[in-house]
């Protein structure tokens, strides 16, 4: 247990809170709330209340698949990962690369048509697909700022916020 | 490959036709024909039942191709409600090469479903063979690419697209050419770097590689999830086939996309025509001055009769 | 003029004035009257009046479309990349200019030399079409001062507006050589006249070349839009036999129309050759009209069994199709029979004004009308409409301008 423990620990990338909701055990085994910061660019970090998401998931292997040692629960992964050892990491950074699209990594997936997992999806994508996936179908926030605050950066990018364009323009629509 | 040598003697015959031979110019413009698809071509899957709607894509084009300022912020979902002219939802233009529409689908459980539009980037793409100043390039990466140098404004190519996506700058009187996604041919492609707006996007809806890895990739995607996707993927032989193809859980139909395009590429039903030319040219010429010989004997028989009456008195 | 000459007035028809000096070039411009008469009637014509309001309203808007670019001037819709500039300029003047290469085809090549009082109308007719169908492109064009670049700076030779912009322009300096002889008369220059006779033959076999190719590659291109044009306007096979045969009537057509504009208004410029023939020849290019539209005809209804595109024709579309097959088909060619039938011109004359529209119909119809059929139909703005009766103006007022100098209606009196 502890050892899992230490694992979940490098999951987070800031650590605040511990088992402050000790509402079943997989929940006590995880961090309390974590920021995921590491692609803050055009948004602020997220702050991810880890211990409620447990609270709410049925599995750990809703998120994590096989790495905590579960069945995990899509049947393609079962094929192989029927019964896993825990793996060393937990985090999803370990598995998804931020750098999905760098040349150099693409390079990588090229170069050996053999590799398994090809069409891992990048650290980004997983993070949209996984939370808005389960947010759209148990109601949970679905806008972009409901989980992270635009940054200035952001709102230059999406010419919103002051970057938005004059309203005079908004009827010149374009065949 | 017959069909590539089909189109270069057409080519030859047609360079001949303008008396371009002599010129050797013909060559040149044969030498940078593209017809047939590269093997290692890059391109894009798209998978439509992971997008959001959130229009990233559109921002990071923006960015990316340097364009004007959009008409409303991208975060504005009000686009998606916009009905132009046709009942049709927003197209590309001149200041927005990719565009992302919602297409609101009765009894599907995720709710409305949005599909992310810009050049397909044909195989043999039909503004390419359409346009008579060469102006369009596929290159080998995959990419269709446009030179506004040399662009004299005739918009054929926007008559040829068959997706609605070349868009001519009309508001320019003085350098007005045509605008259209390149797949960021010179910021990102050429360097073996995926379109800008493939990275931007937060969902990965779209995965970028070399288009027959693609076609695999996406086949799988559907064996493995036979109950989610529509058995099909979109321009894997539409129209000869395109770079970006696409995967959809709701028949392509309802998704604004043309399926009556057929398979042929659109240079095919010119072909008809195009196989004319020389023989025009070379029995024309022949069977007119046969005609006219024959038409003007009798002619020709009186005049002389005539003259030697003529001499005869 | 028709009034003048009613009084007696002899227009300038050979070099030289009855005490023997030469006409001098403005002599020749203003037909032989001065200044001032020349004024007057100009003045006094109705006609001149309609033009007037026409250039006053639309040489402004055309000088805009130059400054302010297309997106001012037309639709500018990116779904209807073409619109009446081409639809009428292009795509409809060029087939009504098709009797260029008819006549000289018929008179120099067949060697029917009844025809030759209308051969210059029908060599004029086609040089004056295929220039202003240029302008139209220039104005249409996005970049017009790059109209050469097919030619020498980047080529498409897989194109087929490749071919149309080699062919137009090749024509056009086949028609401008075929024409030497009669500006040759006018001016004095007989040198020219005479290395022109020595090559008409080459010229006319060019000129049936070039027309074959291009008025089918005017019909081809629309072939570049299989998934656009309604079907029933669509054939990738026949598409372009579409657009030749019934270039071939529209040409004859159209020179009918041409020359009983002139019987009227140019009456008294036309000589008694013109004149006593213009009858029994209305009515041999009336056959063979009958001849195209019937062949035409034939080639419409077999592309649309080719394709079985039969269950279109009960659509609102398939009525539109009809419609334009009777009107612009089957009434001239019943009309062109009964002509013949009867061996009267001025049923010919009722058949070609008929046909001419027929024509323009099924180019617009192709063009415009029936092309995107699945989105929406574009309505031209009104500035379109102004520059294209403005370019259209201007081809009527050079049109005259020639015909009421050079030899085209009249013999020259002394030819060398």
């Amino acid at each position: 247990m502890g050892g899992k423990t230490k694992k979940l620990l490098r999951v987070a990338v800031v650590l605040a809170a511990w088992g402050l909701a000790p509402h079943a055990a997989l929940a006590a085994d995880g961090p309390g709330v974590v920021e995921l910061g590491s692609l803050s660019n055009l948004f602020e970090p997220v702050t991810f209340n880890h211990t409620m998401h447990t609270d709410v998931a049925k599995s750990c292997a809703e998120c994590h698949h096989h790495t905590l040692g579960d069945a995990p629960i899509d049947k393609t992964c079962a094929r192989c990962h029927r019964a896993n050892q825990p793996a060393d990491s937990v985090a999803c950074r370990e598995c998804h690369p931020a750098n999905r699209f760098a040349a150099d990594y693409l390079a990588k997936l090229e170069a050996n048509p053999q590799l398994y997992h090809t069409g891992k999806p990048g650290l980004k994508g997983v993070y949209h697909r996984k939370c808005l996936g389960c947010h759209r179908t148990m109601d949970g926030p679905t806008g972009c700022e409901d989980c992270h605050k635009m940054t200035e950066k952001g709102e230059a990018f999406y010419r919103t916020g002051k970057f938005a364009p004059p309203p005079a323009k908004h009827e010149a629509g374009e065949e | 490959m017959k069909k590539i040598d089909r189109r270069n003697f057409l080519k030859g015959g047609l360079a001949g036709g303008a008396a371009l031979a002599a010129t050797g110019k013909a060559t040149k413009a044969e030498a940078s024909g593209s017809f047939g698809g590269y093997p290692n071509s890059m391109g894009v899957l798209v998978d439509f039942t992971k997008c959001v709607g959130c229009r990233t894509c559109e921002a990071a084009c923006n960015k990316e191709q340097g364009l004007p300022a959009p008409d409303k912020p991208f975060t504005d979902k009000s686009v998606f409600d916009e009905i132009h002219h046709g009942k049709r939802h927003r197209r590309t233009t001149e200041k927005a090469f990719t565009v992302v529409n919602r297409y609101d689908i009765p009894g599907r459980a995720e709710g409305p479903i949005y599909r992310k539009f810009q050049c397909n980037h044909c195989q043999e793409p039909a503004c390419l063979t359409s346009c008579f100043v060469n102006a369009y390039t596929k290159t080998p990466e995959g990419a269709v690419i446009y030179n506004s140098k040399v662009c004299v404004g005739c918009r054929t190519c926007m008559i040829a697209c068959p997706f609605y996506v070349p868009a001519y700058a009309y508001s320019s009187a003085t350098n007005p050419i045509v605008r259209k996604c390149i797949m960021c041919y010179d910021t990102r492609l050429k360097f073996g770097r995926p379109p800008a707006c493939v990275e931007a996007c937060p969902q990965e809806v779209m995965v970028f590689g070399r288009r027959k890895d693609l076609i695999k990739m996406g086949h799988e995607r559907i064996k493995e999830h036979p109950d989610k996707y529509v058995d099909h993927i979109y321009g894997e032989n539409e129209v000869g086939g395109t770079s970006w193809l696409y995967l959809s859980d709701v028949p392509f139909d309802q998704v604004g996309f043309d399926t009556h395009l057929g398979n042929e590429p659109i240079i095919s039903y010119v072909k008809d025509f195009l196989a004319m030319v020389p023989i025009v040219l070379t029995v024309w010429p022949a069977l007119f001055t046969g005609f006219h010989l024959l038409a003007t004997r009798k002619e020709e028989a009186n005049t002389k009769e005539n003259e030697s009456k003529g001499r005869g008195v | 003029m028709n009034r003048l000459v009613g009084k007696g007035f002899k227009p300038i028809n050979s070099l030289t004035k009855s005490d023997g000096s030469r006409w001098t070039v403005k002599e020749k411009l203003l037909l032989g009257l001065t200044p001032g008469e020349y004024m007057k009637v100009q003045c006094r014509n109705p006609f001149n009046w309609i033009l007037w309001v026409i250039y006053i309203i639309g040489v402004p808007v055309l000088v805009g479309r130059f400054i302010n670019g297309l997106g001012w001037a037309t639709g500018g819709s990116y779904d209807y990349p073409w619109g009446l500039f081409l639809a009428w300029g292009l795509f409809t003047m060029v087939p009504l200019s098709a009797s260029g290469f008819m006549l000289g085809t018929t008179v120099e090549l067949f060697g029917r030399k009844d025809f030759k009082p209308i051969e210059r109308l029908g060599l004029l007719n086609g040089l004056l079409g295929y220039l202003f169908a240029v302008m139209f492109l220039q104005v249409d064009l996005g970049q017009p001062w790059r109209l050469i670049y097919p030619m020498f700076v980047s080529l498409g030779p897989a194109a087929v507006l490749f071919l149309v912009a080699w062919h137009v322009a090749t024509y056009l300096s086949v028609q401008v050589a075929e024409l030497v002889p009669a500006y040759s008369e006018w001016m004095g220059l007989p040198k020219a006249k005479k290395a022109i006779r020595s090559m008409v033959l080459g010229l006319t076999v060019a000129g049936i070349i070039l027309s074959t190719l291009h008025q089918g590659a005017l019909g081809a291109l629309f072939t570049y839009a299989p998934g656009k044009v309604h079907p029933l306007w669509y054939s990738s096979p026949f598409q372009w036999f579409h657009f030749l045969t019934s270039a071939i009537f529209a040409g004859l057509s159209m020179l009918i129309v041409v020359s009983t504009l002139s019987k009227w208004f140019l009456r008294w410029r036309c000589d008694d050759n013109f004149k006593q023939n213009l009858d029994k020849l209305t009515v041999g290019l009336g056959k063979g009209c009958s001849l195209a539209l019937v062949t035409y005809l034939v080639i419409k209804i077999i592309a649309v069994a080719h394709d079985n595109e039969w269950e279109y024709l009960f659509t609102g579309w398939g009525q539109y199709f009809m419609f334009e097959i009777t009107a612009g088909t089957i009434i001239p060619l019943i009309l062109y029979t009964m002509a013949v039938r009867r061996d009267s011109a001025s049923i010919a004359r009722v058949a070609a004004f008929i046909a001419v529209f027929g024509v323009a119909l099924n180019r617009i119809n192709t063009a415009l009308i029936a092309f995107n059929w699945k989105l929406y139909q574009e309505i031209p703005p009104w500035r379109e409409v102004v520059i294209v009766l403005t370019v259209y103006s201007t081809y009527i007022v050079v049109y005259r301008f020639i015909l009421a100098r050079m030899p085209i209606l009249y013999t020259w009196k002394d030819r060398n």
